[in-house]
């Protein structure tokens, strides 16, 4: 048996006496999806930035492909390997498309410029975007310009795939062509821990959907299973309203 | 009034000669003075936000040390004060160059101008949401990467109508420069008046090499900010 990609070995962090992860564990296998849901506020964002080192945290540690993000001396490397999906996309706005997805494989990598759109402009296949290369993200519709952010992160050839609410700022009719490509990237053996309340998508691909609340862990449970009988009271409340809603 | 205007003498010599020597002085002061802060506004106001307290400490101890003393204090320290501290034989070939009033104002100007450069820098690097930060780090950028290709330039597009403001305010600050013995153009204009009692002549000349030069400074800007134009940027808060 081969040892999970993704260690998170009893995390915890607090923001000046507020504790926003307290003790979490989890371990994500190579090839996994894993679901992470739960209240705003409860820590997920936070969790997803320990993994790639943006965030310090005080105890316990994440340990990425056998590299322990403690006491790594080299995070640009560590996060090369970590592909990062935002919010609210966060392309640079200042650059074209091309120049987003090619400027880490250039400056970080190390690849020539015609090496790296070669390879951007694969991925911005990929996503369905290639015909939009040239253009300025601010131009881009907000479906296009997160699935152009995807391709951004993919240009790296990550192991891993973290998603922070990759949708949760897109128009309903926007949100589908999104899930369609990280559907799509789950099914083709992609890692990924996916911060998200498309329980659609969750029941799609997820292997597995943890629920957290309040900086913990409170239920982790196989898919089919989380949505037929939720363990905890809390979770089964959660799922309710999130369910309501759509 | 009996002021007899004489408009012709400005294009006779001396005077032309010297009014050209004025208003290039005026011009490559101005221009040599703010590129210079400009490099090193940038330097400062990159210590301001940076993660290193001692840097930070540096930096605001920068910008409160020279944007409160006054431009025309500063310079008088730089032209009497400095040159003090120097070791002897630096201070010997420093005082045997030519233009050592010009030079003196280059560096007074340069860094008065780059401590307020540098708040503009700092304002808008605060502006830039967090996320571009993380998008950056996120993809294996080092810190100085991420500074260098995006954070700054898009620090650079959102403080451009400072910047035009900041160089037209350099521009105007090179007048002082005649208190300590630079003949920009407005102290050519009191030699001219000395000289020929035609005073306002020569300060209608002054007047106009200002506002002309002003006019064009403000056509360039217009000009690269909408070069610089991010297509469809809309701010969001937060
Ligand atoms: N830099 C910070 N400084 C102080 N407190 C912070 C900081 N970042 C997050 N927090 C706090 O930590 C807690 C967890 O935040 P986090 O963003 O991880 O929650 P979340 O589960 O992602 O919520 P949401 O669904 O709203 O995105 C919140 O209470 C938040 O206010
Ligand atoms: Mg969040």
């Amino acid at each position: 048996m081969t040892a999970p990609i993704i260690q998170i070995q009893d995390l915890g962090l607090a923001f000046d006496g507020f504790t926003a992860l307290d003790g979490v564990s989890l371990d994500v296998m190579a090839g996994q999806c894993i679901v992470v849901c739960g209240p705003s506020g409860s820590g997920k964002s936070t969790l997803l930035r320990c993994v790639n080192g943006l965030e310090r945290f005080q105890r316990g540690d994440v340990v990425v492909d056998g590299t322990s993000v403690r006491d790594c001396r080299d995070l640009p490397r560590l996060r090369r390997g970590i592909g990062m999906v935002f919010q609210h996309f966060e392309l640079y706005p200042h650059m074209t498309v091309l120049e987003n997805v090619t400027l880490a494989p250039i400056k970080a990598k190390g690849l020539s410029k015609a090496e790296a759109e070669r390879v951007a402009l694969h991925y911005l296949d990929q996503v369905g975007i290639a015909d939009q290369a040239g253009k300025h993200p601010g131009r881009l519709s907000g479906g296009q310009q997160q699935r152009a952010a995807i391709a951004r992160a993919l240009a790296l050839e990550p192991k891993v795939m973290l998603f922070d609410e990759p949708t949760s700022a897109l128009d309903p009719e926007m949100i589908s062509e999104v899930l369609r490509v990280m559907l799509d990237l789950a099914r083709s053996g992609m890692t990924m821990l996916v911060v998200t309340h498309e329980m659609g998508f969750a029941r799609e691909v997820a292997d597995r959907i943890v629920f957290m609340d309040r900086g913990s862990i409170v239920e982790t449970a196989g898919t089919a299973q989380f949505f037929s009988a939720s363990q905890t009271e809390r979770a089964r409340e959660f799922l309710h309203k999130v369910l309501a809603k759509i | 009034m009996n002021y007899q205007f004489n408009w012709a003498m400005l294009i006779t010599e001396p005077y032309f000669g010297w009014i050209a020597d004025g208003v290039l002085t005026t011009l490559h002061l101005a221009l040599i003075a703010w590129c210079i802060a400009f490099v090193l506004g940038v330097a400062v106001g990159s210590c301001r936000v940076s993660g290193s307290a001692v840097l930070r400490l540096f930096g605001g101890a920068y910008v409160e040390l020279f944007r409160n003393i006054p431009l025309l204090v500063q310079l008088f320290l730089w032209l009497y004060v400095a040159p003090q501290l120097l070791p002897a034989d630096t201070r010997l070939w420093w005082n045997r160059l030519d233009s050592v009033p010009y030079w003196t104002a280059v560096i007074g100007i340069s860094f008065y101008t780059s401590s307020r450069i540098a708040e503009q820098i700092r304002a808008a690097m605060n502006a830039i949401p967090q996320g571009q930060f993380r998008a950056a780090l996120s993809t294996g950028l080092t810190p100085v990467q991420m500074y260098r290709h995006v954070i700054l330039p898009y620090a650079i597009r959102i403080m451009l109508p400072a910047i035009t403001s900041e160089f037209l305010t350099v521009f105007k600050n090179t007048a002082l420069a005649l208190t300590i013995g630079v003949l920009e153009i407005t102290a050519t204009t009191r030699k001219i008046e000395a000289w020929s009692f035609k005073g306002i002549e020569a300060y209608t000349v002054a007047s106009l090499t200002y506002l002309a030069t002003t006019v064009a400074v403000i056509g360039v800007m217009t000009w690269l900010e909408r070069r610089l134009y991010i297509p469809g940027l809309i701010r969001r808060g937060g």
